[in-house]
Formats: C-alpha cells, structure tokens, sequence
C-alpha cells in the first residue's frame, strides 16, 4: 500500500497496461468548484478496480469522469492508451464502456422488453438486439416473467437487475458500476455483488465504487482511496485487507 | 334569444359545424403537436411557437404568390425549411440555456417571438391576407357542404399527424426518444446522441407548426398578429390533451376544433374567442397548476 502524495508512486511500470484510465483529472461542476484536483485511476484488464472514499471525496465524479458524463478541466481519460478525453458518454458506449449509474435509472414508462431493447442500441442489427435481449431473458427469468410490464411497476430490486440486464446488452467489456447495493434488501445486495463477480469472471474489466467497503475490497483486485477530490492510498487487495477498521477510523477524520 | 335556441336544435347546422369542425381540429392538431412533443419530451415551453405556425401560412403564401407553388406542393419545401430553422435553433439557442432555470428559456423565446412578428410585420405589413389556391366548389355529401380547402387541409394534418404517430410508437427511433423523455442520462448511457435526438424532435415540432400554419391558410384569412390567437389554441390544445402524446394532441385538436365551430353556430361570432379562451382558462385552473400540472403522458 502506497501513500500517492509522495511521489508519483502509483505508475507501476511493472503492471500490464491499463485498459482504461484517468490520469492526474481536474474536474468539477461549475466554474468556482474543485471536486478532483489531480485524480488518477487505472482499470487493469480482467480486474474489479475498486474506487473508495468518505462522502464528497470524488469518487462518484471519478466514475463520471470515466463514463464521460462530465469532462476533465484538466488530465486525461484513455483507453486501451487511446485518448478519449473529449469523447461524449453516448459514444462511450459504442466503444464497449457501459455504466450502472446511482440510484434509479430505468425508463419507467417503457416495458421491460423495451427497457432491455434500449440496451441494444448501438447495435446495427436488429437481430442483434433480439438475440442479447433473449439471453438476458435466459440469465434473468423475472425479467422474461415481467417482459409485458413498465418498468416503473417492478420493486425496486427487479428494477436493479433490468438495470444490469439492460447494462449487458450490449456485450461491454469495461463496466463502470456506482453503489450497486444502495437501496437494497440484504438478500439482494448479496445478489448484486454475485453478478458483479460472474461478470468478473467472464473477463471484463471493473471499476466499482463503492459504500459498502467490506463488500467492494472483498471482490477488488486493486482499491484506491480518494480523500478531498484527491488519490489517497493505492494498492492490490491483499494490501487493503485486514485494515478496513483502520481506513473508516482514518476516514472519520477527514 | 329564441332563435339562438332554434338554431342550436337545428341539426343540420349542428352537423355542418360538427363537419367543419372536425376538419378543423385535425388542422389544430398539427399545428400544436410540436408544441405538445418539446415540452414533453424536452421539457421547453415553446411561447415561440406560433410564430412558426405564422411563417408557414406566411411561407405557403409567398410562393404562391410569387412562384405560383401550390399549397400541396408547397408542403414538401416548407416542411424541409422549418425542419432546419428548427434544429438550428435548437443547437445554437436553446441548448445553450436548458440548464438555466425555465423561465431564462421562456424569457429567449418570448423574444423569439417580437422578433419575429415584428419582422413579419416589416415584410408583409399588418393586411390581412387570403391564400387564394382554389381546389374546385365544395363537396356536397346530402344536404351539407365541405369546403374543398379545408378538407385538404385537415387531410393533410390527418397524415402528417398520423406519421408522426407512428414514428414515435412504432419506430426504434421513436422508442429513444420516449426514453430520453424519461431520463436523458440513462439515454445517453444507452449510447443514444440525446443532443442529436433532441435538434431532430425540435426540428419536428417547428415543421409541423410550419405545414399546421399553411392549413390555416388555407381556411382563414391572416395577418402577422394574427398568430397569439393560435398560440392560445395550441395551448389549450396541450393542456386539453396533455404532454407528449400524439394521438391525445388529435383528439383535444378535434375538441377545441369542434368547440369552436358549434359555438359558432350558437353564439354570436365575436363571442367565439371568448369561449374558447374561457375554456382555455377553465381547464387551466381545473389542471390545478397550471401548465406546471399538465399530465404528462408516455407517447
């Protein structure tokens, strides 16, 4: 575990190239503020890179960064050592970046079927969005039970899992997750990081962020901390587990 | 007071304003579908519609006037035009304010539209004018008369209503934009340009007006102030009819066209505004809020 204020310690030149990745980003929402002063992230291929920190510490503008839904003042965001920095969220997609935004985001008026059509979108083919919308009723059979109904009628666990369905239409192969548990039954929360682990496991690459330290260190390869819109601490899982007590306690300061 | 009664029992002129009346209000429809489809979808309260609906009339006329174009013909050219000022506007004005606080946006367009009256009035001075085409004598159907312009007009509003319709029901297109009405972050997660999608639907809904205002044309005379007479209607129509749905918009579009002919036939002429300017306040007040509490409807 490194402490990043020292040095630029957290370009590992020994690592694999990162698939996909902010470096040193500025960003805020209006003119006067600074939520990231210098944040950098790196997603490893076939990793679950999680992103933690107390509240305000940046970690949700991070993900937005990556998403593309806000753009840096300053830094980059590349992939595969490709810039994308000025590259808008709706194209993202198209590039194989998929998000799972905070909170609600199904069209609640649409059906499920047509919730999970959207998904599809950047596909060319019709058939295309037939075939992945089929396997996802295949992989999630409440979604086929309730293919007829508007999304905004489901409970709001169902609705979490159109959300990730709808996610995976597309075949993406770096998702960028926001506090997949919040809001959720117990039950359901233990769900959310199973899915989270199958899609580790079907090799794509991860960046999740995360309340629920415990949960989010468990399934990360790499953690990084962020404090006050900057890297805090960085380091694989090993490094990270065993001192989470330590980290709240150090959070609480702040 | 006696004959008011006679003639509202007279049912051969209630069904002749019931006719006219329909075919009216298929015009009414088009001309406030767009202003019922950007403030659903996109959220902006377009006090500057009418005066697209007024370049229409204004458009149809000129090259008419000028060119000889058939009304008919001319729909294709005024549609295309109308489209273009729509995106443009959409990308070069109003985007730059839809973060700002609504009234900011309303504020813009209000100026949208003095200046374009203003510059009409300029153009085309304050006469009021009759686009003449003539499509042959009225359709005698028993004992009552269709006037051949106004049933092209609501023929055309028909189809132009209808394809809309579909393209918003039926289309994948038509599905993005149903999903950016309904949250426009998680669309443009989906991959969909919501900025490309949104120019297009404004595009739509000026081109719509534009070819709603060449309907009017051709059943009523007009002149460049004319048009906050049917700015009023198109709003009543929205707030009969509600937000976004296009098959709700026909059917307030066919109320208030029916309204204002029965009345019509009822009360005295110049008592017909006010009528429908009363029910425009009623449904107002009866919406609870406004146009704040306009129902939104899913397309």
């Amino acid at each position: 575990m490194r402490y990043a204020r020292t040095t630029q310690l957290w370009r590992h030149t020994l690592d694999i190239e990162p698939v996909l990745e902010m470096t040193d980003v500025v960003a805020g929402y209006h003119a006067t503020d600074l939520v990231l002063d210098g944040v950098t992230i790196q997603a490893r291929p076939q990793q679950v890179t999680a992103v933690l920190g107390p509240n305000g510490s940046g970690k949700s503008t991070s993900l937005k960064i990556l998403a593309g839904l806000l753009f840096p003042r300053e830094g980059a965001v590349r992939l595969h050592g490709q810039d994308i920095t000025q590259v808008p969220a709706f194209a993202r997609r198209k590039l194989g970046i998929a998000t799972l935004p905070q909170g609600h985001s199904t069209f609640p008026d649409l059906t499920v079927g047509e919730n999970l059509e959207l998904g599809g979108w950047v596909f060319d083919e019709p058939s295309q969005v037939e075939e992945a919308v089929n396997a996802a009723y295949e992989r999630y059979p409440i979604l086929a039970e309730n293919r007829n109904r508007s999304a905004g009628s489901l409970s709001g666990g169902q609705q979490r899992i159109l959300e990730v369905a709808r996610m995976m239409i597309s075949e993406p192969d770096v998702l960028l997750i926001d506090e997949p548990s919040v809001g959720l039954a117990p039950k359901l929360v233990e769900q959310m990081y199973e899915e989270v682990r199958k899609f580790k496991e079907e090799n794509r690459t991860i960046v999740l962020v995360d309340q629920n330290i415990g949960a989010a260190v468990d399934l990360a390869d790499h953690v990084y901390t962020l404090a006050y819109g900057r890297n805090h601490l960085d380091g694989n899982h090993r490094e990270f587990e065993g001192r989470l007590s330590g980290l709240v306690r150090e959070w609480l300061q702040f | 007071m006696a004959a008011v009664l006679t003639d509202l029992f007279d049912p051969l002129l209630l069904g002749q304003a019931l006719i006219s009346g329909i075919l009216l209000g298929l015009v009414y429809s088009l001309m406030a579908v767009g202003l019922s489809l950007t403030m659903g979808i996109m959220g902006i309260v377009n006090v500057a519609h009418s005066v697209f609906v007024l370049l229409g009339a204004f458009a149809a006329y000129q090259l008419w006037e000028s060119l000889g174009l058939d009304p008919l013909l001319a729909i294709p050219v005024v549609f295309a035009v109308f489209f273009v000022i729509g995106v443009l506007l959409q990308r070069l004005l109003i985007r730059r304010v839809q973060d700002e606080s609504q009234s900011t946006g309303l504020l813009i367009l209000f100026g949208v539209l003095v200046a374009v009256e203003s510059i009409a009035i300029l153009g085309w001075t304050t006469d009021t004018r009759v686009l003449s085409a003539d499509y042959g004598p009225s359709i005698f159907i028993g004992d009552f008369i269709i006037g051949r312009s106004r049933l092209v007009a609501g023929i055309i509003s028909l189809v132009l209503v209808a394809a809309l319709h579909f393209l918003l029901t039926r289309t994948r297109w038509g599905k993005g934009v149903r999903a950016m009405a309904q949250d426009r972050q998680s669309a443009t997660l989906m991959g969909i340009n919501v900025e490309r999608m949104a120019e297009i639907v404004f595009g739509l809904g000026t081109a719509t007006a534009a070819v709603g205002g060449l309907g009017l044309a051709l059943v009523f005379p007009f002149t460049p102030q004319g048009h906050i007479r049917w700015l009023a209607w198109a709003f009543l129509v929205v707030v009969v009819g509600g937000l976004g749905s296009v098959r709700a918009t026909l059917f307030a579009g066919l109320f208030v066209g029916v309204l204002e002919t029965t009345s019509g036939v009822v009360l005295p002429f110049e008592l017909v505004s006010t009528v429908v300017f009363t029910v425009l306040a009623l449904a107002l007040v009866l919406r609870g809020e406004g146009l704040a509490g306009v129902q939104r409807r899913s397309i």
